[in-house]
């Protein structure tokens, strides 16, 4: 246990540690189950390799796909799903599964395959951070690897073709983003107060979608329309990830960091009491209209008043 | 439900799932499903939200873990491969199409497993996955009747039908109903719906 464990990753960017998926889900269960993970991030010299990102190494093995790492993390006693019973635990088998069916395609897609986006952000990035001659082939065969998964998983053989598919996983990941918010309701985290392995996989999947700029935005633009998953990556960036935004000057980057985070506290208290007061509002009983009285109303009052005959 | 239910079982035994509406054919679970509701009957009108939502969610792990690993076994296990598969393909077909299309399945079939991850995977590994996925099923079923409590769902008859089929299918190894029979529940729920819904076209297989 205490054997260093290091984890090979994709950088981060946009506020994000990591803008790759699979990395942020590892990133992300270790933070909540407390194992000291040092991170390597790829970065463009030769050192490392590129193939099955995000690697765990130990000292005595190399571990592979996030599934794989968290378990070997939970074998090594970092366990987050430590509270959780046996149904909540199926629950977040079948989660996942719901999140690999039926968002990942649409996220592949968003970041890999539309045109628009794939050569303005993703290729540009990646690219940056993989030593020539490498960056010419490896972010157009991650592109077709993310291609081939979605055409294959969800095209219809013997002739696979794109169009067919895209309206439909589209329209799978919006109702795959519904399901979770309604899942997720005004609690904090999934199953109660501390985060677990659905957390991560969630987080993991969401952050990239919510936080890159892309040119081409309509999976993005239904996210935000969610409020509540909004909260969520923002609570699990404030939280766990504050210190870890890799910066130039560690002094200059904590004081920015510091100011975001009150900025996003005071944003966040604000529309906790605006939530709080439009509740209070509609349980409120609703008063029999009063006839107005004839005195004559200052301007300010008189605003008021009919602000409140407004609200619902 | 019982049209459902009949349907996928179809599906698994090798004939596409289709129902045949005055001059309208509708095939494969999911528009089926859909156009039952359209004509007013829906099985998961009494769920909420969020129960809504664990049950599509755990359709989606049925057809993530399941159906991939009988499709493994069925076209990637070299064994059952050369035993059963090729010769049950290609029956309908005249020789030289019936190991052209054989192959050509395979060849398919190895393709997807290889962009979902699957292409590494041992036997071992596999049957894990599915008893994995059978304890995920069989915790949340628990000691109900069905998975939403007293009335039968779209995943109680996916369920069964994934199910029934691995139990009553004969392989080269016995390894996969091995493992659903580990869990006595979702065999009971089996025989349940068997003996409920499917009486009357002869008897049970799963005794």
């Amino acid at each position: 246990m205490a054997a260093p464990l290091e984890l090979s990753c994709w950088g981060g960017g946009w506020g994000l540690p990591s803008v790759h998926s699979e990395s942020l889900v590892v990133m992300a269960y270790a933070k909540f189950s407390g194992a000291p993970l040092k991170v390597n991030v790829i970065d463009n010299t030769w050192r490392g390799s590129r193939g099955d990102v995000p690697v765990l190494a130990t000292e005595d093995n190399i571990v592979s796909q996030p599934a794989k790492i968290l378990n070997f993390l939970r074998k090594q006693k970092y366990n987050a799903d430590y509270e959780l019973s046996a149904k909540q635990g199926a629950d977040t088998l079948a989660y996942i599964a719901l999140l690999e069916e039926k968002l990942l395609p649409a996220v592949l897609h968003t970041f890999w395959v539309e045109s628009d986006n794939y050569f303005t952000v993703t290729k540009p990035w990646f690219a940056s951070r993989i030593p020539f001659p490498l960056s010419l082939i490896l972010p157009g065969r991650m592109s077709k690897g993310a291609l081939n998964r979605i055409l294959l998983t969800r095209g219809e053989p013997p002739l696979y073709h794109l169009r067919e598919v895209e309206a439909q996983i589209y329209r799978d990941a919006k109702e795959c983003l519904n399901l979770l918010s309604n899942r997720l309701g005004t609690s904090q985290f999934f199953f109660g107060d501390t985060p677990c392995t659905l957390d991560a996989y969630v987080f993991g999947f969401l952050a990239p979608l919510y936080k890159v700029r892309f040119p081409k935005v309509q999976l993005q633009e239904h996210l935000k329309q969610l409020s509540n998953l909004c909260r969520f990556c923002d609570d699990i960036l404030n939280s766990y990830f504050r210190l870890s935004l890799g910066g130039i000057s560690p002094a200059g980057q904590e004081m920015v960091d510091a100011n975001l985070q009150k900025l996003t506290q005071l944003v966040n208290k604000e529309s906790n009491l605006i939530e709080k007061m439009d509740d209070n509002l509609r349980q409120s009983p609703q008063l029999p209209h009063r006839k107005l009285p004839t005195l004559k109303l200052t301007p300010a009052e008189e605003e008021s008043n009919s602000l409140q005959r407004l609200s619902p | 439900m019982s049209l459902v239910a009949e349907a996928f079982v179809s599906q698994i035994a090798g004939k596409v799932p289709f129902i045949h509406v005055g001059n309208q054919v509708v095939s494969e679970l999911g528009p089926i499903v859909q156009f039952v509701k359209a004509k007013g009957h829906s099985l998961s009108d009494g769920l909420d939200e969020v129960q809504k939502a664990e049950m599509k969610a755990y359709m989606e792990l049925v057809n993530n873990m399941l159906l991939t690993a009988e499709l493994y076994l069925q076209w990637c296990d070299e064994a059952t491969v050369g035993e059963i598969t090729h010769a049950r393909y290609g029956s309908p077909y005249p020789w030289p199409l019936n190991h052209i299309l054989a192959y050509q399945k395979q060849w398919e079939v190895k393709r997807k497993m290889k962009a979902i991850g699957w292409g590494n995977k041992t036997l071992d590994q596999v049957l894990e996955d599915v008893d994995q996925c059978c304890q995920a099923l069989s915790q949340r079923l628990g000691t109900q009747p069905y998975f939403f409590n007293k009335q039968p769902t779209e995943l109680d008859a996916l369920v069964f039908g994934h199910l029934y089929t691995i139990l009553t299918t004969r392989l080269t190894n016995d390894e996969l109903s091995e493992k659903v029979k580990n869990y006595s529940n979702l065999l009971a729920f089996c025989r349940r719906i068997e003996q409920h819904y499917f009486e009357d076209h002869g008897r049970g297989r799963l005794s």
